[in-house]
């Protein structure tokens, strides 16, 4: 059985005993240990995945294979990785059992469901990641909002049905915009070939031959989900209320993993099907995304629900994120440091987000005006938290850093076309101003005198206790996941760059074309093909590659190294 | 020893913090932290002492000793890499030196202390970040130390973190030095966009090489990344207008205003400075601001440390005031000045804060000067460390700050008689604050231990309330501190505070020569009469070749002389007579008359209140950024949350009102829907008909 | 003569005939408020159909529409009973067969 395909359907599989009338899951130990096995067992799957993962050619898709669905309509559910989508399935198996390993508590009630669909949500978000085939993407990235819907409706805090309703009908008519957009691709493909087919690679050849509107069309068409999914400036107002009011463990997917649907379909599909509208409105995006950086940072800085703060801190973070993706600068930096970042981002908000449900557990409230000096109290809690703010503040030596640097730069040398250095030094304030918000947020709670709020603890008592050692072992992996991601990014950096770059080619190709040279509508469809299919890059003729960096499309990581070296 | 040593020497440090680390974990362990702590910094001294002759006589690429390649994508490439030469050492010397009498001190100091661990980690990760920063081969790893001492300075700032002030103090250090980074991280994108590199020695090659280029045009970048750099450098370096944190950081332990106040953290912002001065003399104007920014700093802040009466408030403005001149001996050109004066600082003003120090401990927290008068009896050897250490600020005759002050006002004076007004300008504001700095200085030191004999003890706020301090505990009587280990550290600094100028001048102006921070030689201005003064930098620099061998000329200018002298012996004599007026000033007014004083204060009372306020600027920055932008903060949510919430909630209605215009057919009556069917029926029968014939 | 009359007789006349009963059908139930005389007017509406069917099965001369109306035929018997023991059931329920009463799909 293809290792993909187990990692992906294993979940789901595992998650059905929880249905079934079994007496030994009435017991909530037995449940969580249960789920706590299965995602463990993922997490092994995904490891050995990684560990046969050949990184040398990152940029091919590798375990690929396909399971039939209806194949006259060229329906199929294909699957295989790249190193992009390796890093991020990673990302999610390492979340999940972190997850329920912080939940054992924070539930009390349909325990069984709460796990079930928590597991459920992993298959979605894998197979989202895996995914090769266009409808098989779409599919798991719609699925993945039933399991959260349940998540955020059932086990929520007081708005809860508001917040679900919300999330679910904001993010749901987003998608059905792209879900038009693709499909509008795939029906060319079928007046191209007569053939219907919805495999990524396929879809690529196609929408190289769109014209510059029908590429327009087909962006806002993808920009309508994933924009909201991101979320980017003004279609976020359901995060803050999906975040508050949804329960620990949704909100830590929803951060960690979710949102990076967002980004990874802008890079997936945007930018290598409409590289001449992504080129000519990256502008635009450019300037919500700035805003989103500053805007809602400075919202951030009034919130009083520790909660909320984190959730705007999101939509904040993951401006600088898309920023990043649509730099196009010529070495990829901004990409490469998006990717990175959404890496980056799960680990350290995910973490942060893990930390405010360990006090909600304690205190039932959020509010910071309640709770003062937690320092002196719980100690091994406030040094936790202070590294995750730290590591989110951008601290080099942090993973934060290096994602944020990455995409500064990226959109510093973008072309001045696309963007350009002022975006950079706007975005930047950013720093200034994540800065002020969270060591706000650190000083008002964990510093200062003391102030705490009635403790409510699980056996009825009023006794404020430090961080178990379950907790500890909860927060432990995602501090050393930080610590580790900034002082050693660059196996990760290298081995995203080649298939970070070939999803960037043409949109970089676009970018680095004068416009007063050549009519980019008119450029020959057949060469955006060579630059497209992976790996077929070299079969470039030279005087096309004259306007390209080509030694960029082929860099290996071995070729990173010798330069390296070099010096 | 090998020089492959040097890579362990940032490691030492964090290897020290994380066990410093463990040790906070467990009550009993926690007492262990100091001395690992005073080890991890001090074995990298030894290190450095013991590399130093390998080191200096590095060339060309040996310089660079890379450890791994920490990122890269394309042709961005950073590497955790140190770049070892004689100015690295010199700042390698005084971090670990001074670093560890410090940690020394802080460990009598500290003691009984609730966060002794604490304490100790955050100073070992210092140690870390700062020696991280003065090795690092690319801009990269420098704003890696750069924002970590930014970090321990927040966490030590914050150390008594119940106290408001405290934390309060730490947020304002921390952001308003990430509002310098941003300038230096803007400046490092700017530098890889136009040098096509980050690291030190690609950079400052290529930026010689343009100064040596007779027929190079500085670019529009040239011009900016100076000016982005010092950004980030007035921010560390708490020059004018980031300056407002150092004072308020003052609420932290004074060992660590000691030891990341004043002599090694606030100094990065000379060292970045120095380290990138051929950067800085592509831009004409980069240096001149430069220069003026510190000369200006430096009266402003000699001017208010003036009517302070908490004691390491007007230490921390003397330090402010004395990075001025830092930065002045830097704009002019005379990195040698700049880095020796930072030398001697750290020595002096170390000294200075730990005998501050003592003071405050021996009051039990009493920090106000107006409560403390003529303590030379009960704590005779603090009373004349300080002295030695006031001797060394005020610029006395032959003690350390003498000679690495005049260095910088000689040199500046000699760049403003080359034709350059500002600097001429520039060089009598150093000489009036020097007379400030011997008169405030003074002023302190007569007052805290000369005099009638008076004192009222403070009530412990400094100290975290443990009641441990049993082997010196808070008897009602002031008392000296031990040798071991509290003065014995002073003493070391005494003597460097003394001496220090005599015997390292030579050593430090070789090292200045030999490193990247040489800057390139300037001479025979006087043959070119420039209209606009900026560009004599530039010009001057275009025409000679080589640098380094032209360097002595820089220093020891010949052509220039004042009062029938070289610049130098003339500005000797100045500063001597000046200092010592100064001294004499605070004599009388402070010791011999004080009522006079009082009297004269209170004539001026309108003075002395806007300088005891430190001229509302704290309470301006509030009125004109602070609360603009948490307005502006409130008024974004209130916008997300009613107008764009509102927008999508109203999207969110289209559909229901739609159904509400529909909903009449809806009768629920069968009837209804059989003739809504048929007539259905019908409307497509009569459609299909069309289209078919 | 009966030939002649059948002759006479053309496919057009058999479909006006089930169109007729068909519509005849549909205005009763779309008049009627008896459940039972709905029901019977669907029945009516069955037959027109059915008569279209025998029609065009003699038109074709083949045997599709006549097995379509055996058929027909089966199903609408099941579909009476089911369909009367509905009714009943609805006319315990409310004591009544008007279809009025049963509205609760008003929106």
């Amino acid at each position: 059985m293809n290792l993909l395909l187990l990692l992906t359907i294993f979940p789901i599989l595992s998650a059905l005993p929880l249905m079934l009338p079994i007496k030994a899951f009435d017991c909530r130990k037995t449940v969580w240990s249960y789920a706590l096995l299965s995602t463990l067992v993922t997490f092994v799957f995904s490891l050995v995945a990684a560990f046969k993962f050949d990184f040398a050619n990152s940029g091919q898709m590798q375990f690929v294979d396909s399971v039939r669905w209806v194949e006259s309509f060229g329906l199929t559910f294909g699957f295989g990785i790249d190193s992009i989508s390796l890093w991020l399935v990673l990302l999610t198996t390492f979340l999940m059992p972190i997850i329920i390993l912080g939940s054992l508590t924070a539930v009390n009630m349909r325990i069984r469901e709460f796990y079930f669909w928590l597991i459920v949500l992993e298959t979605f978000m894998i197979g989202t990641f895996v995914a090769t085939d266009i409808i098989f993407f779409y599919v798991c990235f719609e699925l993945t909002l039933v399991p959260l819907y349940i998540l955020i409706g059932v086990f929520g805090s007081d708005n809860r049905l508001r917040a679900a309703k919300i999330f679910f009908l904001y993010t749901f008519t987003g998608s059905m915009l792209t879900f038009a957009g693709v499909m509008y691709v795939a029906y060319i493909n079928v007046v191209n070939t007569g053939i219907w087919s919805f495999d990524i690679q396929t879809l690529y050849v196609a929408a190289a031959t769109m014209s510059g509107t029908e590429q327009a069309w087909v962006l806002g068409a993808l920009l309508a989900g994933f924009a909201v999914k991101v979320p980017l400036f003004p279609v976020h107002t359901w995060l803050p209320l999906a975040h508050t009011e949804a329960p620990t463990a949704g909100s830590v997917i929803l951060a960690g993993v979710l949102l990076k649907l967002g980004t990874y379909g802008l890079l997936r599909f945007a930018l290598p099907m409409c590289p001449e509208a992504v080129v000519e409105y990256a502008w635009l995006i450019g300037v919500f995304a700035v805003l989103g950086v500053l805007v809602t940072a400075l919202i951030c800085w009034v919130q009083t629900d520790v909660k909320k703060l984190i959730a705007y801190s999101s939509v904040s973070h993951l401006g600088f994120c898309v920023l990043g993706l649509f730099a196009l600068d010529a070495d990829d930096t901004g990409a490469v440091g998006s990717v990175m970042y959404m890496i980056n981002h799960g680990l350290s908000t995910g973490a942060l987000f893990l930390c405010v449900g360990m006090i909600y557990e304690r205190f039932h409230t959020r509010d910071m005006a309640k709770m003062s000096g937690l320092g002196r109290v719980i100690p091994v809690w406030a040094t936790f938290t202070v590294f995750f703010v730290l590591a989110s503040v951008g601290l080099p030596g942090l993973n934060g850093f290096v994602g944020e640097v990455l995409t500064l730069i990226g959109a510093f040398l973008s072309p001045t076309q696309v963007l350009g250095y002022e975006y950079a030094a706007f975005a930047g304030i950013g720093m200034i101003l994540a800065a002020i918000y969270l060591l706000y947020m650190v000083g008002k709670v964990i510093f200062g005198p003391v102030l705490v709020p009635e403790v409510h603890t699980d056996d009825g008592g009023h006794e404020l206790k430090d961080l178990n050692t379950r907790e500890i072992a909860t927060l432990l992996p995602l501090a050393a996941g930080c610590l580790i991601l900034g002082m050693l990014p660059n196996g990760m950096l290298v081995s995203l760059k080649a298939p970070v770059s070939q999803l960037t080619a043409p949109a970089r190709f676009v970018a680095n074309t004068n416009p007063l040279d050549t009519d980019t509508a008119s450029i020959e469809p057949g060469l955006r093909l060579v630059l497209d299919a992976p790996g077929s890059a070299p079969g470039l003729t030279p005087d096309i590659s004259s306007g390209i960096d080509l030694a960029i499309n082929q860099s290996t990581p071995t070729e990173t190294a010798d330069r390296a070296a070099e010096r | 020893m090998p020089i492959e040593l040097i890579k362990l020497i940032p490691w030492i440090p964090l290897l020290g913090a994380a066990l410093c680390g463990i040790c906070c974990m467990k009550p009993a362990w926690r007492k262990a932290a100091g001395p690992i702590s005073v080890l991890s910094i001090f074995i990298p001294f030894l290190i450095t002492c013991g590399v130093y002759s390998a080191a200096s006589g590095l060339q060309g690429d040996d310089k660079i000793q890379t450890i791994y390649q920490w990122m890269g994508v394309g042709n961005f490439t950073v590497n955790m890499g140190y770049y070892v030469d004689s100015l690295t050492m010199v700042m390698l010397f005084v971090i670990t030196g001074i670093g560890s009498l410090i940690a020394t001190y802080a460990m009598g100091y500290m003691k009984g202390e609730r966060g002794y661990a604490r304490f100790f980690m955050g100073v070992s990760l210092f140690i870390f970040a700062m020696t991280t920063l003065v090795m690092a081969d690319n801009l990269v790893l420098i704003y890696l130390g750069w924002e970590g001492v930014g970090l321990c300075s927040y966490l030590l700032i914050g150390y008594y973190y119940d106290k408001p002030e405290a934390v309060a103090a730490a947020k304002k250090a921390f952001i308003v030095n990430r509002i310098g980074d941003l300038g230096f991280a803007l400046g490092i994108f700017l530098t890889y966009k136009a040098y096509g590199s980050v690291s030190l020695h690609t950079v400052v090659d290529k930026a010689i090489e343009f100064l040596n280029d007779p027929n190079y045009t500085a670019t529009t970048a040239d011009l900016w990344i100076p000016f982005l750099l010092m950004l980030g450098a007035f921010g560390k370096s708490a020059q004018i207008p980031l300056y407002v944190w150092l004072p308020d950081a003052m609420a932290g332990p004074t060992p660590v205003s000691a030891l990341v106040h004043a002599a090694t953290m606030v100094t990065a912002g000379v060292y970045m400075i120095a380290r990138l001065i051929p950067v800085f003399q592509l831009s004409p104007y980069a240096l001149p601001t430069v220069a003026a920014v510190g000369g200006v700093t430096a009266l402003f802040a000699g001017t208010i440390a003036l009517c302070q009466y908490d004691l390491k408030k007007v230490f921390a403005y003397s330090t402010v005031s004395q990075l001025g001149y830092m930065f002045l001996g830097v704009g002019a050109l005379s990195t040698f000045g700049g880095i020796f004066h930072l030398f001697t600082h750290a020595f002096f003003k170390a000294l200075l804060f730990l005998t501050a120090g003592s003071v405050m401990h021996a009051l039990a927290g009493q920090l106000d000067l107006r409560a403390m008068s003529g303590l030379r009896h009960k704590m005779p050897v603090t009373c004349w460390l300080m002295f030695a250490g006031c001797l060394a600020l005020a610029g006395f005759p032959f003690t350390a700050g003498f000679f690495s002050k005049d260095t910088i006002l000689a040199e500046t004076l000699i760049v403003g008689m080359e034709g350059n007004g500002l600097f001429t300008l520039l060089a009598l504001i150093g000489l009036l604050t020097a007379f400030l700095t011997a008169f405030y200085t003074f002023r302190l030191w007569f007052r805290v231990f000369m005099g009638p004999e008076h004192f009222e003890m403070g009530d412990d706020h400094g100290h975290g309330g443990d009641d441990s301090h049993d082997d010196h505990g808070h008897a009602h009587e002031p008392h000296e501190m031990p040798w071991w280990p509290m003065n014995a550290p002073l003493a070391v600094l005494a003597f460097g505070a003394i001496f220090g100028g005599l015997i390292f001048s030579g050593w430090m102006s070789g090292s200045i020569e030999t490193s990247t921070a040489n800057p390139i030689a300037i001479h025979a201005v006087d043959t070119h009469a420039q209209t606009d003064p900026g560009y004599s930098i530039i010009q001057v620099a275009s025409d000679t070749s080589g640098h380094g061998s032209e360097a002595d000329a820089a220093h020891g200018d010949e052509h220039h002389t004042l009062m029938g002298m070289d610049v130098h012996t003339a500005m000797m004599l100045i500063s001597g007579f000046i200092a010592l007026l100064g001294i004499g000033c605070a004599a009388y007014f402070h010791w011999l008359n004080r009522p006079l004083t009082d009297e004269i204060a209170k004539k001026f009372g309108v003075v002395v209140e806007v300088l005891y306020n430190k001229y509302y600027v704290d309470e301006f920055y509030d009125a004109v950024i602070v609360k603009p932008l948490r307005m502006l903060g409130h008024g974004f949510f209130l916008f997300d949350q009613f107008v764009i919430n509102g927008l999508v909630i109203t999207v969110g209605y289209l559909p229901r009102l739609v159904g509400w215009s529909v909903q009449p057919t809806q009768s629920g009556k069968m009837q209804g829907y059989g003739l809504g069917m048929v007539l259905g029926v019908a409307v497509a029968a009569l459609l299909v008909f069309k289209w078919a014939f | 003569m009966p030939e002649t009359v059948m002759d006479s007789l053309t496919l057009s006349h058999f479909l006006m005939t089930g169109a007729v009963l068909f519509c005849l059908g549909l205005i009763g139930f779309i008049t009627r408020r008896n459940l039972i005389i709905m029901f019977l007017c669907t029945e009516m509406m069955f037959q027109g159909v059915a008569v279209s069917l025998v029609a065009f099965s003699r038109f074709h001369l083949n045997d599709t529409g006549q097995t379509f109306v055996i058929f027909v035929l089966t199903i609408a018997a099941a579909e009476a009973a089911l369909a009367l023991g509905l009714v009943v059931l609805l006319f315990r329920r409310k004591r009544t067969l008007d279809a009025l009463v049963w509205s609760q799909l008003s929106g």
